[in-house]
């Protein structure tokens, strides 16, 4: 077996026509069994997609509801049972039906593969069998969601949530249970797939820094999920004895049990969770800050283990949700002291982000925008965490609206914005069309603005005192409400313009070429869109994935090459 | 590259990057099991801490020698499945098959036991959620003065919480029915494999299959090996009865 | 001094002030920094944008692939920022989580969906503005007008638990929270700085009126919170002497032993008994007389002994069979806390307490209708 590493000729992918057998992914096959007993990859990421953004759409109208509702102090539209589910169905939609399949069940799906230079992922069964799995745990929720509702937060703390909710708690916490099936398994296939698949030449410090970040993903998927599994199963056995009237109490104080063990179990799932959703966004924008800058990455090593250390350290923290719940204070000290270390990498990333701009030639394309806008809003959300992670003024902070203002700047700031650029920067590549540029320029800056309107002014209420989850609140501060409630429809007016363009160019956008961006990785080499085995001949890596300024593919091929 | 062509799959490239992967699969899923038992074990754990001396009562009464018979069952169905990994790396179809059969017979046994175990307990009165809870009459190991005393009396007697006994009840049901259930769906997918070495389709390049599910089923008994300690050896034991 | 009166809430306790320092340390050194990275995108993106105008194709850019010094200086120096800013918040904590030996112990039970708090002399306050629509599930009770008073410029620390479920009891304005678990106790403390009204809220999601679960903390002089917690000072017009003081209970007896049937304020058959205390009374007949206490005392053991200018002697004994001597004493106290307006309406759906006579008796032949004092 020879070892040298032969001088590379760069082969281009060749054009479909001239190879009937290997057509695209989305030729390959028309009917509706074709994408139902689907193994490719490629296809699972479409029928993610698909569902994703239907539950987007159902998430953003609950939030919606919610909003509206906050108009007056007394609840606009809303009475108070209806507008706890229409919360906890926010919560629970957006978090388990969007945010954490996201990037990794549809980005990381389709394109890690390809960026490893393998043919599919490690077990392309198991993949389809994911999105089945989603699908059933998403039917279940929803159906629980709809039909009498869930009223608990998605917190569901109990006592309340097993004794007290007269609500599905049970259905609601089984298909979340479902749920988490699916997230362990795209975890697996995901770390399978790059620790075994790939391609020669393709060694650890070459790999994109996507494919870094959704391998740290992907172990807090694995491993953090079975926590949550196990709980909510004991808060679903808890609440249904209550609901049949033969109660036991595993976290019910009234027989022996302890609520606050459910608080810790909960969030030792729940803290990294939050890290399952931020950290396949920071990938990406690595991906787009470097095409879009022509540069190398600032720091390739710091920003990839930076991905594995947030995973790690996330692990330690979840504590930090409680400090005023009891604990003591020494506990208090430990995790608050590790939620320090925590910000550390994200800092580094944010830095080197920046300095990777640094003797750019940067151009402002939707993807550009996207992760620009990432980058501003994400440093928001990360240094308000401060002074939640700080226990002194934790404790005015906490369950305030300056919680809320925090975590919607990194999930949506941050996660929504990562997403909606991958999808920007990939769309060529997964379709094969291009989008109009003037209109996703448009799209992509009104949901900024409309962003920090909605959730600005929600510092300011935190900070004085409005409580999270209350539909009547102290008249002083309603204007604040109402300014919170204008940004929303600014949103929606940028998401409605995003899915109309990005829709119309599946039916009249004009043909992308194989690398419409100029990009070096992997998935720059195949054809848009792929072949169904994504390469004709298994790639040979030479080099690291931001060679802009060489102006060299992995491959070492030219980049500008289209 | 002929012997195992029919094994490889058409993603991967060679046979050992195939091979790799399905054992590393195997263990990362067996992470997520360790896992996901980790969480109600550390509950457990905290609430034995809590409530040492409750527990220790009704560990003290749970059904030790049916245990003990469980624990060998498991242990030596563990070792027949290695023995299955050779024969079928060596292509011995029959002995593979007896290796494979006497596993799922020794689990299916662990299971017979169980059940007969739950049925003792139910009549006793300890299951939580039962109407009968607390109040049947069962040999007392603290009083002798001839009289028979429900499990109520006893605890009262004794001064320990029958909410906590309870606690301590729900905990063993749900440890077991989910070991329980584990070790079904291992029962499963050794006889799944039975029926492929049938068929003559567990060739010795395709034995990685035999090895993962012998993982599995490793894991299954090193969970026991945890769960039994934990649950039945919390307190002492008065009586070794069936 | 400008934050305070434009973006801060009101600083009105001891701690509120450690937090809020902390707070705006943090918000500075952190907005100080993210600006820099904004400015730094700014430059950069403005300085380095690309000229050729859309055109993507090989760019002369500098291979830059990291400084290892940079790299350090920006992992080492946020680090160090972050530790310290622990180290001061955890401090802070620690002043919040340690009350002081002395401070006396107000007692907080939380339950869906009100407070009912409890002072070390027995005095009682329930909190809440549950609608009407939910007192079939609370027990009938409806909106608590309640208001906890605490004096400025003492230490009081709070014991909290709940009856149901979790709950949290939060004052902005003190900068404190702390949750109320069932089945366990928690404690924190305050020392209120400043005289005025602030909110309480309920910070852990309790079920439908988990946003009701509210009410006011009203921190007063020393003086005001004393008479206050006698039963002489009252949170506000129209408002009521604090449960578990005297004239509460008073108020209390003077409803169950239906002296409202007469003494109502609207269509009084009985003198109005609003500030009356140490006031000079004309009598019938003639004279005046000061009515002290043991003026009071006599007109309800004997009536008629001296009956005031322009009323007639109908109004029946009330004798130590009626009313213990301990009660007297709180009727009288419920007396001469009344203030104008205070007095309760009684409207004609009240029905009469069990046993209370529900018309006056018809006027006495004899003048001497009571027993010997």
């Amino acid at each position: 077996m020879s070892t040298t590493i032969e001088p590379q000729v760069h082969e281009r992918p060749e054009h479909p026509e001239a190879h009937p057998a290997h057509v695209s992914y989305l030729q390959d096959g028309y009917s509706i069994w074709s994408w139902l007993f689907t193994v490719d990859h490629k296809r699972i990421g479409i029928l993610y997609l698909v569902f994703l953004t239907l539950f987007f759409a159902v998430g953003g109208t609950f939030a919606g509801l919610v909003r509206t509702n906050l108009i007056s102090p007394h609840g606009a539209i809303l009475d108070n049972d209806t507008y706890n589910k229409t919360f906890t169905a926010h919560g629970v939609v957006m978090l388990f039906l969007f945010l954490i399949p996201s990037i990794p069940a549809m980005m990381g799906n389709f394109f890690v593969p390809i960026m490893v230079g393998a043919k599919d992922m490690a077990f392309p069964k198991l993949n389809i069998a994911s999105w089945y799995v989603w699908m059933l745990g998403s039917i279940v929720a929803i159906w629980a969601l709809i039909t009498g509702g869930l009223d608990t937060g998605w917190t569901l703390y109990p006592p309340y949530s097993s004794r007290f909710s007269h609500t599905n708690v049970v259905p609601g916490v089984f298909g979340v249970f479902i749920l988490g099936f699916s997230s362990i398994m795209t975890g697996l296939n995901i770390l399978v797939t790059i620790h075994r698949m790939r391609a020669p030449g393709m060694t650890w410090g070459r790999l994109p820094l996507f494919c870094w970040a959704m391998y740290a993903t992907s172990l807090i998927q694995l491993l953090a999920t079975p926590v949550l599994a196990i709980t909510v199963a004991l808060l679903g056995i808890e609440a249904a004895s209550n609901a049949l009237g033969t109660p036991i109490g595993i976290f019910d104080p009234a027989l022996d049990g302890d609520p606050i063990l459910f608080q810790h179990m909960f969030w030792f799932y729940s803290h990294p969770a939050v890290y399952i959703m931020i950290i396949p966004g920071m990938g990406v924008v690595s991906e787009i800050l470097t095409c879009f800058s022509r540069k190398n990455i600032f720091g390739y090593t710091a920003v990839a283990w930076s991905s594995v250390g947030i995973a790690v350290i996330g692990f330690l923290v979840w504590a930090h949700h409680m400090f005023v719940a009891g604990i003591s204070y020494y506990a208090a000290l430990l995790f608050s002291f590790l939620t320090m270390l925590v910000a550390v990498p994200s800092a580094i990333k944010v830095f080197n982000w920046t300095s990777t701009l640094y003797r750019g030639q940067i151009s402002f394309q939707a993807p550009m925008i996207f992760a620009l806008g990432f980058l501003v809003l994400f440093t928001i959300g990360g240094l308000t965490g401060i002074p939640l992670a700080t226990l002194g003024s934790d404790i005015h902070f906490h369950d305030t609206y300056y919680v809320v203002a925090h975590f919607h700047f990194v999930m949506v700031g941050g996660m929504v914005l990562a997403y909606l650029g991958a999808l920007h920067f990939w769309w060529p590549k997964i379709f094969g069309v291009m989008y109009s540029d003037f209109w996703s320029r448009i799209g992509s800056i009104l949901i900024i603005v409309g962003y920090i309107l909605t959730f600005m002014p929600q510092f300011w209420l935190g900070y004085h005192g409005m409580p999270r989850r209350y539909p009547n609140y102290p008249p002083e501060f309603q204007f604040l409400n109402i300014m919170s409630t204008a940004g929303y429809t600014v949103q929606l007016a940028g998401f409605l313009t995003i899915a109309a363009y990005l829709t119309l160019s599946l039916f009249n956008g004009k043909k992308a070429g194989t690398n419409p961006w100029a990009a070096t990785g992997l998935e720059w080499e195949t054809a848009s869109p792929p072949i169904t085995h994504n390469f004709e001949h298994t790639p040979r890596v030479v080099c690291g994935p931001y060679e802009y300024s060489l102006n060299m593919t992995q491959t070492g091929g030219r980049a500008d090459v289209r | 590259m002929s012997a195992s062509a029919g094994a490889l799959k058409h993603h991967f490239e060679d046979i050992e990057q195939q091979r790799g992967a399905e054992r590393l699969g195997m263990w990362m899923f067996l992470a997520t099991e360790i896992l996901f038992f980790g969480g109600i074990f550390l509950a457990y754990t905290v609430y034995r801490h809590m409530y040492a001396r409750d527990f220790a009562d009704i560990s003290g009464r749970l059904n030790v020698l049916v245990a003990g018979i469980n624990t060998l069952l498991l242990l030596t169905s563990s070792m027949t499945m290695m023995f299955a990994i050779r024969y079928a790396q060596l292509g011995k179809r029959r002995p593979l098959m007896n290796c494979l059969l006497a596993s799922a017979v020794m689990g299916a046994g662990f299971m017979g036991f169980k059940a007969y175990e739950y049925a003792q307990d139910y009549h006793e009165g300890l299951v939580p959620w039962a109407s009968n809870f607390g109040k049947e009459v069962v040999p007392d190991p603290e009083h002798h003065d001839g009289i028979e005393y429900t499990l109520n009396e006893q605890w009262e007697k004794s001064g320990v919480s029958a909410n906590r006994i309870r606690l301590f009840m729900t905990f063993y049901f749900v440890m077991t029915a989910i070991h329980g259930l584990h070790l079904i769906i291992g029962i499963g997918c050794i006889l799944v494999l039975w029926g492929r070495a049938y068929l003559g389709w567990i060739t010795p390049d395709r034995y990685v299959a035999v090895e993962v599910t012998s993982l599995y089923w490793h894991l299954v008994d090193a969970i026991w090996l945890f769960l039994m300690p934990l649950l039945y050896l919390a307190g002492p034991h008065h009586s070794l009865h069936f | 001094m400008i934050l305070q009166h434009t973006i801060m809430p009101e600083q009105a306790s001891d701690m509120a002030w450690h937090v809020d320092n902390v707070i705006w340390f943090i918000t500075a050194v952190t907005g100080i920094t993210g600006i820099g990275v904004y400015l730094a995108m700014l430059v950069f993106c403005i300085a380095y944008r690309r000229r050729t105008p859309n055109a993507i194709g090989p760019a002369p850019t500098p291979r830059i692939l990291g400084s290892h010094s940079l790299e350090l200086a920006w992992t080492v120096l946020p680090l160090l920022l972050f530790l310290g800013i622990f180290g001061w918040g955890a401090w802070v904590y620690n002043k919040a989580l340690h009350p002081p030996a002395d401070a006396p112990e107000v007692y907080i039970v939380g339950k869906q969906w009100m407070w009912k708090i409890q002072y070390p002399g027995g005095q009682r306050v329930i909190l809440g503005q549950n609608s009407l629509a939910y007192s079939g599930d609370i027990g009938g009770e409806g909106f608590f007008e309640g208001v906890m008073v605490l004096p400025v410029n003492h230490p009081v620390k709070i014991v909290v638990t709940s009856e149901d479920v979790i709950h949290d009891f939060g004052v902005p304005a003190f900068r404190q929270k702390i949750d109320a678990v069932p089945g366990q106790y928690r404690a924190t403390w305050y020392q209120p700085t400043r005289i005025g009204t602030y909110d309480i809220f309920c910070d852990q999601y309790c079920g439908t009126n988990h946003s009701l679960m509210v009410g006011k903390i009203m921190v007063v002089s020393e003086k005001d919170y004393q008479d206050w917690l006698d039963g002489k000072w009252k949170t506000g017009p129209g408002k009521n002497a604090v449960d578990g003081s005297l004239a509460h209970q008073g108020r209390q007896l003077f409803q169950k032993l239906n002296c409202i049937q007469c003494h109502d304020t609207q269509k009084s058959k009985a003198p109005v008994l609003e500030e009356i205390f140490n006031t000079r009374r004309p009598l019938k007949g003639g004279g005046t007389v000061i009515a002290d206490d043991n003026y009071i005392r006599e007109s309800i053991r004997r009536p008629r002994a001296k009956v005031r200018e322009g009323w007639e002697p109908i109004m029946p004994a009330f004798g130590p069979d009626k009313v213990s001597e301990e009660d007297l004493i709180k009727v009288i106290a419920y007396i001469k806390s009344l203030k104008k307006g205070e007095m309760p309406v009684r409207t004609d759906d009240w029905v009469a307490p069990v046993g209370a006579p529900t018309e006056p008796p018809p006027p006495a032949k004899t003048t001497d209708g009571g027993t010997p004092k």
